[in-house]
């Protein structure tokens, strides 16, 4: 933006040069304009991730029991969402190397707000995970900082998704069950891709808000059955990995777009 | 005139703007560091354009390394595994030491020529050279410490924001700045100025015995421990039996495949003459141990390497003649190089380090 300026800046000494003085004036307010037009011309899609456990809203003090009759509470619940695509009907509009983590403990994490040129929103694509090239370039910075705990260290790779907490059913020290489920390499990948169509085609021109629901149940009963009496922990990329990430999979749904 | 005078003045508020718009980033003036490839080596695998080496850069990255508070109790810095002297490997540690009296795994491996290594740790789970220091550092048993804690120890302290500054144009500590320079300091480390260097640069020539074990090193050993490097960075079962106690499977670990079972990645054989205990868990305390084990004692497995199905035949000869040509590949002015040493060292003494002196006279 700076550049930008500098540039307008210059091209009006050039001018004055000609012009004298007096269209200074005009043209330093043409460009005001243009920079007061760039940011009207911004229009917002939101998307709301709501976090529940069938049709309650997740908390990390309530009971939940899960479709084989197990009873937990939810201690940690955070995702990676990643490589977002909006369609109307014509276009599509990408989101390259925007990466989110959405952590149930952080309401404002929740909240994604991005431009959009597109008119008409009629679904929304995106990656539950961070993509295997982002696991494969060394350090990166903000969402995706190894600091955000969401990275292994010893075995280099993302934790796509984190679900931790107790359960009188988890035979472990008290009684915790928790699944890191991360893993990029052929055959171990757990990064899902998400296709939502909204219920109806919704109009931007004016922001939009999409709600997407994320249902935690759909960890232990979706493509597969998980038991946290038997399976109470997941701490490394593999075919337990893959099956909780098949499970995940299932779990978002739109609750509402307008 | 008054034309002029008008035109004049809005230049010089031009330039004025512009020169006050840039001046925050008058300060940040890096200084490159040219990375050097020796003759006849490959390319370097690590991507200098993502992280070009400053000497402001390489100067925070030393600061780290040597660094104690970096670790939960400030009592481990890289360096306290990582010691100059034995080519930063652990000085006659079969393990190193860690955080709250615990032993590590495996035995710390040298630092040096990883500009050319792709894969790091003995079982290659860790991909990229910047990534390698949050293993240790964030490790129970190694430096014990979490990388938040870190960050905040660093903010707290001018003189690492100053030279944040410095190396990255502003004072802003993050974990990716923080492990660039850290290889910036580290990718500069190269070995290959050893006798066996300056022979193959024709400034020098080997002795009858180390001339003899480069032959015999050149059928036995390179297949394996490839030049220039002496290590083709594979990963291979050596024929070692499993440890009981600590029951490492190498390589599997990492990539759940049966076929990886007990292997680990092949070590360099440069500056091995300072960096015994050898073997991933440091079991051999000297050459002529490995040695015995490869003509005696490989285990065969499924998994053992097919070159070692039946060891390696070695008589006491060559195992002489061999020991003599490892010896070559000890760099002394690598060991020696004040630039790799503590800060501040150039001003604390004239003086070579009195260990290892014996190194000069091989």
């Amino acid at each position: 933006m700076r550049l930008h300026y500098i540039f307008i800046q210059l091209s009006n000494v050039a001018m004055i040069k000609r012009e004298v003085g007096k269209d200074f004036t005009f043209y330093f307010i043409c460009f005001l304009l243009l920079m007061i037009g760039n940011n009207i011309n911004a229009q917002k899609i939101s998307i709301h991730f709501q976090n529940k456990a069938g049709d309650k809203i997740l908390q990390a003090d309530s009971n939940y029991q899960n479709a084989l009759g197990e009873t937990f509470t939810v201690r940690n619940f955070k995702y990676y969402i990643s490589n977002i695509v909006f369609y109307d009907s014509v276009k599509t509009q990408t989101y390259p190397d925007q990466y989110f983590l959405i952590d149930n403990a952080d309401s404002a994490s929740q909240q994604i707000e991005l431009n959009t040129s597109l008119k008409n929103v009629t679904a929304i694509k995106f990656l539950l995970g961070v993509d295997s090239f982002k696991n494969v370039s060394g350090i990166q910075t903000g969402a995706l900082d190894p600091a955000k705990g969401m990275f292994w260290t010893w075995n280099t790779g993302y934790v796509m998704a984190k679900l931790e907490g107790n359960s009188p059913s988890a035979n472990m020290p008290q009684h915790a069950f928790s699944y890191h489920v991360g893993g990029y390499k052929q055959n171990e990948k757990t990064a899902k891709e998400i296709i939502l169509q909204l219920p109806q085609k919704i109009n931007c021109t004016n922001n939009c808000v999409i709600t997407i629901q994320a249902d935690i149940l759909k960890w232990f009963n979706s493509a597969h059955e998980i038991k946290i009496a038997t399976t109470p922990f997941c701490h490394e990329p593999g075919k337990l990995a893959t099956i909780l990430a098949d499970n995940y999979s299932n779990m978002f749904s739109i609750e509402s777009a307008k | 005139m008054k034309l002029t005078k008008t035109i004049l003045l809005l230049f010089v508020l031009v330039v004025g703007a512009v020169s006050w718009i840039k001046s925050g980033d008058k300060k940040y003036k890096t200084h490159l560091l040219q990375f050097t490839i020796p003759q006849g080596w490959p390319q370097p695998v690590y991507d200098f354009k993502q992280n070009p080496v400053t000497q402001e850069g390489f100067d925070l990255g030393r600061k780290l390394f040597y660094d104690g508070r970096l670790s939960k109790d400030e009592n481990f810095p890289c360096a306290s595994c990582h010691q100059q002297y034995a080519a930063f490997a652990t000085y006659d540690h079969n393990l190193s030491h860690g955080f709250n009296n615990s032993f590590t795994k495996r035995n710390a491996p040298p630092l040096f020529n990883l500009a050319w290594q792709k894969e790091f740790m003995w079982d290659g789970g860790v991909n990229h050279l910047d990534l390698q220091p949050l293993a240790p550092m964030t490790d129970s048993n190694e430096m014990g410490e979490n990388l938040d804690s870190i960050l905040l120890k660093l903010k707290a302290d001018t003189a690492y924001r100053r030279m944040f500054k410095a190396a990255f144009g502003d004072d802003n500590i993050t974990t990716q700045r923080m492990t660039r320079a850290l290889s910036q300091f580290i990718v500069m480390m190269v070995s290959a100025n050893s006798k066996y260097d300056r022979v193959m640069r024709g400034e020098d020539s080997f002795n009858l015995p180390q001339r003899l074990g480069y032959d015999i090193f050149k059928r036995k050993c390179e297949s394996c421990h490839t030049e220039p490097l002496f290590t083709d960075f594979s990963y291979r079962n050596a024929g070692l039996m499993i440890d009981d106690y600590l029951k490492d499977v190498g390589r599997m670990k990492i990539t759940h495949d049966a076929n990886d079972s007990l292997k680990f990645k092949v070590p360099s054989l440069r500056n091995a003459q300072v960096t015994f205990p050898y073997g991933h868990d440091g079991r051999f305390y000297s050459l002529l141990q490995v040695m015995d084990h490869y003509r005696r004692d490989v285990v065969s497995g499924p998994t053992t390497d097919s070159l070692l199905k039946h060891g390696i035949p070695l008589s006491n000869f060559e195992i002489g003649q061999l020991m003599a040509f490892i010896y070559t590949l000890t760099d002394s002015s690598f060991l020696n190089d004040p630039r790799f040493a503590p800060p501040g060292y150039e001003n604390r003494t004239q003086q070579k380090p009195l260990e290892h002196q014996h190194i000069y006279k091989q």
